[in-house]
């Protein structure tokens, strides 16, 4: 087979990593979207699925020098890796349902600290107990299954394809949840809490099964992604996670699916994208010509060169964003402007 | 008598942090009581307050004040940024409840943060601070600059106690913070007052993350947002939106996560100020202190 070039590689990663981030929105937009739940700490769940994912498949320790991990159950490939994705659901789903069981009855501004604080917590296990997860080394003997049977390249096609089955499953499920009469009570639930409760509705149960769900889905992801990758280090899941989900959700519309794979994509896409900017700078300055370059680099002057230059200005865009979003158009690229108003603030 | 010397000091160290926490806690306390929602961007007051000391007072910008002055501007800037930050991208979704305020708050602390990180990297940085000996009495040691930091906290919680108590605009942003329709029926130009405790919230929350890189050097642009889950946790404890409640949080905050890290486990330091976070919440959601500030 003839290798596929740069920019197809390229293109295979952002697919790939478009449809984690599809799958990590729509967990998140079950919590927000269709529950009016405020998870800012949707980045431990999606940890979770990882490294549960990663301790299942990897060698064990005897077998990778350095290592300070205890356990690596060394699932065979191929064969181990639908067991390893739901063990990944099931560990987010896990860690939703005790993150959930202490605060899902707080009201919405509570929440959203309670489970940022706890995110943050869950990171520093992660960083601090190695014998589980080998510290801040991380774990980074992931298997890739079935690369070695096809290839570099046809793997990439291989897992795109995977994972793209996966996303649509999940969205079918979703669909389907969401139009049942359990989803009429989520939304229920979003609109008028005290209402629901009238009803006889258990509200507590509703948005704890809630959580849980959202948390699977952000757990699979964590497991797809641990395999698309081959590791898992701590760096990978700081709280800049949950809020660019949070920010592909509210781009593409909350409580619509459709606008968070939509979200999800565009995100990831300029996220990746944005590598490129000092390449772009030089090639305008070079294209201009002599006095509109001066002009173009007495705005900007020289870049930055240090490493952190182009995360930050990525993160920026992403933080101007969301504000950009929440003030002119609040529903989003697909969303329904009845849905967004009716997250309430009940409950304050 | 070593054990006791060891717990006396860390107290002693507990009651250092406390004193920071508090003047950061009193800061993002006072501009929830009149804006009703949670700052996230509040973090990077205090990211800000310290860079901005750094940079007036020597490190680069060809400007060197003393650091004293360089604090002082440094906590003003900040003060008249948060007045900016607030009318840009908080008043015009005043209108729009709690919830948009909140997100939002979370795209400037991205916007703040990110901005800074781009200027001046991820690298460390330091305040110029002697390396002092500690003075040591009946086998507690703190530094003079350890005293200054609890000094200079006191006296920001005093001078907060006097204007919320003696001055015309300490009694309007307790009238609008009690209840912002009735202030205004009464006369009350709400929407300076809000401005107003902007402007004191930010500058608590520079002198704050001042007073963290003193005692805490060295720091990165991470800082303020690292620190935010404390102050939140001293903030709750005390009762959102009250000032002395969140002055006695920040003391017991400082205790725990001195105490938990001496005796319990220095690795995770953080997650004694979330465990009381989690504790309030879930038990007293109110706070310690009832009643209107």
């Amino acid at each position: 087979m003839v290798a596929i070039s740069g920019v197809v590689s390229f293109l295979l990663t952002i697919a790939t990593l478009g449809c984690i981030y599809a799958l990590l929105t729509i967990g998140l937009n079950v919590h927000f979207g269709f529950t009016g739940l405020i998870n800012f700490g949707h980045v431990a769940f999606f940890a979770a699925g990882a490294y549960a994912a990663a301790i299942l498949t990897m060698p064990p320790p005897s077998e990778v020098a350095g290592s300070q991990y205890l356990y690596g159950l060394d699932l065979p490939m191929l064969a181990g890796y639908p067991v390893s994705l739901a063990v990944a659901a099931i560990a987010g789903g896990f860690l939703a349902l005790l993150i959930g069981l202490t605060s899902v009855r707080l009201s919405s501004h509570y929440l959203a600290i309670a489970t940022f604080a706890l995110a943050g917590v869950f990171e520093d296990v992660l960083v601090n107990e190695a014998w589980l997860t080998n510290g801040s080394f991380g774990l980074n003997n992931v298997p890739k299954p079935g690369r070695e049977a096809l290839g570099a390249d046809a793997w990439a096609f291989a897992y795109l394809a995977v994972t793209v089955a996966l996303l649509f499953g999940t969205l079918v499920v979703v669909r389907r949840l969401t139009g049942s009469p359990f989803g009429r009570l989520l939304k229920g639930v979003r609109e008028s809490e005290n209402a629901a409760r009238m009803l006889g509705k258990d509200t507590t149960r509703a948005k704890l099964k809630s959580f849980v769900i959202g948390g699977a889905i952000a757990g699979l992801a964590g497991g797809i992604y641990a395999h698309f990758v081959g590791s898992v280090v701590t760096q990978q899941f700081v709280p800049n996670v949950t809020f660019t989900v949070w920010t592909a959700m509210l781009l593409g519309g909350a409580a619509s699916n459709r606008g968070a794979v939509l979200g999800a994509f565009l995100l990831l896409t300029f996220q990746e994208s944005t590598r490129f900017i000092t390449t772009a700078y030089d090639a305008i300055l070079d294209v201009l010509p002599s006095a509109g370059a001066d002009a173009v680099q007495s705005v900007f002057g020289v870049l930055p060169s240090h490493p952190s230059f182009i995360p930050s200005v990525r993160f920026a865009v992403v933080g101007l964003l969301l504000v950009l979003v929440i003030r002119y158009r609040p529903q989003g690229l697909l969303g329904d402007p009845r849905e967004i108003d009716a997250i309430g603030e009940e409950g304050d | 008598m070593v054990d006791f010397a060891g717990f006396m000091q860390t107290l002693v160290f507990g009651l250092i942090e406390g004193s920071v926490i508090s003047v950061g806690a009193v800061g993002l306390t006072l501009s929830y009581g009149v804006t009703r929602f949670i700052n996230f961007a509040y973090g990077e007051f205090l990211t800000y307050g310290a860079y901005l000391a750094l940079f007036l007072s020597g490190a680069g910008l060809g400007i060197a004040f003393p650091l004293p002055v360089a604090i002082v501007a440094s906590v003003v800037v900040v003060g008249v940024l948060g007045v900016a930050v607030s009318r840009v991208f908080f008043e015009p979704l005043s209108e729009r409840g709690p919830l948009p305020l909140l997100i939002t708050s979370i795209g400037v602390a991205f916007i703040l943060r990110n901005v800074l990180t781009a200027a001046v990297g991820v690298n460390a940085k330091q305040l110029d601070i002697p390396l002092m000996r500690g003075t040591e009495v009946l086998g507690v040691r703190a530094t003079p600059i350890e005293g200054a930091v609890v000094a200079v906290a006191v006296a920001t919680m005093l001078a907060i106690h006097l204007l919320l108590s003696r001055t015309i605009l300490g009694k309007t942003m307790r009238a609008t913070s009690g209840n912002r329709d009735l202030a205004e029926i009464a006369g009350v130009d709400t929407n300076s007052v809000v401005r107003k405790t902007w402007f004191v919230s930010a500058a608590a929350g520079a002198l704050a993350g001042v007073l963290y890189a003193i005692l805490f050097a060295p720091f990165r642009p991470t800082v303020g947002f690292n620190y935010l889950i404390v102050v939140f946790a001293a903030t709750l404890l005390g009762g959102i939106g009250r000032p002395y409640g969140a002055m006695l949080g920040a003391f017991i905050v400082g205790l725990a996560t001195q105490l938990g890290t001496s005796y319990v486990s220095a690795d995770y330091s953080a997650a004694y100020a979330f465990l009381i976070l989690v504790g309030v919440l879930l038990v007293k959601p109110d706070g310690i202190r009832g009643g209107e500030i």
